[in-house]
């Protein structure tokens, strides 16, 4: 027995070094973002506090280029309500004899305006931390877009704070299309460079042109169609001949993060429902489809 | 002991957050990463005992993953550098006795056998930290890229720091 302690105390090091090594490759396997502990993660209120504390002095640093962004996207959407304003006009003066009854589908979104408190672009798997959470109505799987496109995803939420998975992460994938022709495809990360994706799975005969628009799709409930995301720098097509693949820039810049706006969809429920109610039917009627 | 202890303790709780808010994102041309909180690990006295410095390398990288959403990634290396110091340290200093207590630096060691010393242990966490990170998208010349960067820029900023807090320490101990 004692010859048995012995020998546990003198290679102890090994049965320690080989524990944390379990742990770690344990943590390191379990690689979902959505079933990972919140208090494990940038939103949990250790991390947040910190990053929240390092926000106060760093959201100061990108104002001057935002404030010009800010003012160039002001110019533009004066200039887009003067032309919806004539539009609007227009139809009024329609309404009268036509029963045109105004869309109520612009009203199925609104939007959290939040403040990014922690950004990674380097890692092969990149998330974000935002400084808002369940306390302001935010809660998993909404998108999440700044003023210039499409972010990324929110994952896990903390009281005051939430994860988001960002666009330059595999694990997310968002539906697009090419904006002048309606092709749709995958938008996914391939971990190279912060500022370029592939948009994958687009059908042989799509056409397509240099600097066109890349688009969400609207095909989810996450994102609302027509959200600007990136545009077609070149055609990656030789990997993969089934499909063609695109790259793509996008349009939001990850480096310098700040204002983003997360995406609430007041149908979101709807059509989980409605979705569930069909998955129940096909495994009723096998034979269906 | 009390005294490292303490030292370590403080050091950790201003590293680890420093590495969080500060290092990864002063990031060069979107390969070269510094990682500078291994400086806990690499700064830990030599007599600490292995068990003890597992211990402390597991932590140190279980709450950067915390903070940079890494799950396993730095907890594992960590683990790692922490087991193959001894080794490490060995490969250039043969007697520890004249450095009981006191933690690695050009001051305890002298100037060559500590800049090998740190230059090894630099290597092996950002060769093991990219491979490991590789496992997704593996990209050989980015790989290599990213090692290299990353391992000779953790290496200045850690010099820089030894330079600075290398005599407080030696008068302080």
């Amino acid at each position: 027995m004692n010859e048995l302690f012995a020998f546990l105390l003198r290679n102890s090091k090994w049965f320690v070094f080989t524990f944390f090594v379990a742990i770690s490759v344990t943590m390191l396997l379990h690689g979902d973002p959505y079933r990972q502990h919140v208090y494990l993660t940038s939103a949990g209120r250790m991390a947040s506090s910190v990053y929240k504390g390092a926000n106060n002095v760093t959201s100061y640093f990108n104002l001057h280029e935002i404030n010009g962004e800010l003012n160039s996207r002001n110019a533009n959407l004066q200039a887009e309500v003067s032309r919806l304003q004539e539009t609007i006009a227009l139809l009024q003066e329609q309404l009268f004899t036509d029963t045109l009854v105004p869309d109520s589908g612009v009203r199925h979104f609104e939007f959290i305006v939040a403040h990014v408190i922690n950004n990674s672009i380097s890692h092969p798997y990149n998330y974000l931390t935002i400084n808002k959470g369940s306390h302001d109505g935010i809660s998993p799987e909404l998108g999440v877009i700044d003023r210039n496109g499409v972010v990324g995803i929110v994952s896990n939420v903390g009281p005051g704070s939430s994860r988001v998975i960002s666009l330059l992460n595999p694990h997310f994938r968002l539906s697009c299309k090419i904006k002048r022709t309606d092709y749709f495809g995958s938008l996914v990360w391939d971990g190279q460079s912060p500022e370029i994706a592939l948009l994958e799975e687009l059908p042989r005969h799509t056409r397509f042109d240099i600097g066109d628009t890349i688009v969400t799709s609207g095909y989810s409930a996450v994102f609302p169609a027509g959200l600007p995301v990136g545009v077609v720098i070149d055609d990656d097509t030789d990997r993969n001949q089934n499909f063609f693949t695109l790259k793509v820039r996008l349009l939001a810049d990850f480096t310098t993060l700040s204002n983003v706006q997360v995406v609430l969809n007041n149908q979101a429920e709807e059509l989980r429902v409605l979705r569930a109610g069909e998955e129940n039917d096909s495994k009723k009627n096998p034979f269906g489809n | 002991m009390t005294k490292s202890a303490i030292k370590f303790a403080l050091a950790f709780l201003l590293l680890v957050p420093a590495q969080a808010v500060i290092f990864n994102h002063l990031v060069l041309f979107s390969v070269a990463v510094p990682i500078v909180f291994i400086c806990l690990i690499i700064k830990l006295p030599i007599t600490v005992g292995t068990n003890l410095s597992v211990l402390a390398g597991f932590l140190a990288g279980f709450f950067v993953d915390v903070f940079c959403d890494t799950p396993g990634v730095n907890a594992l290396c960590c683990t790692v550098l922490a087991f193959a110091r001894k080794p490490i340290f060995h490969l250039y200093v043969s007697m520890d006795d004249d450095l009981a207590g006191r933690s690695p630096s050009t001051r305890s060691m002298g100037y060559s056998a500590f800049m090998k010393y740190m230059s090894t242990m630099v290597l092996v966490y950002c060769g093991m930290l990219f491979m490991v990170e590789a496992f997704q998208f593996f990209n050989f010349r980015l790989l290599i890229l990213r090692i290299a960067a990353s391992s000779v820029y953790t290496f200045v900023l850690l010099y820089a720091i030894d330079c600075l807090t290398v005599r407080k320490h030696d008068t302080a101990v």
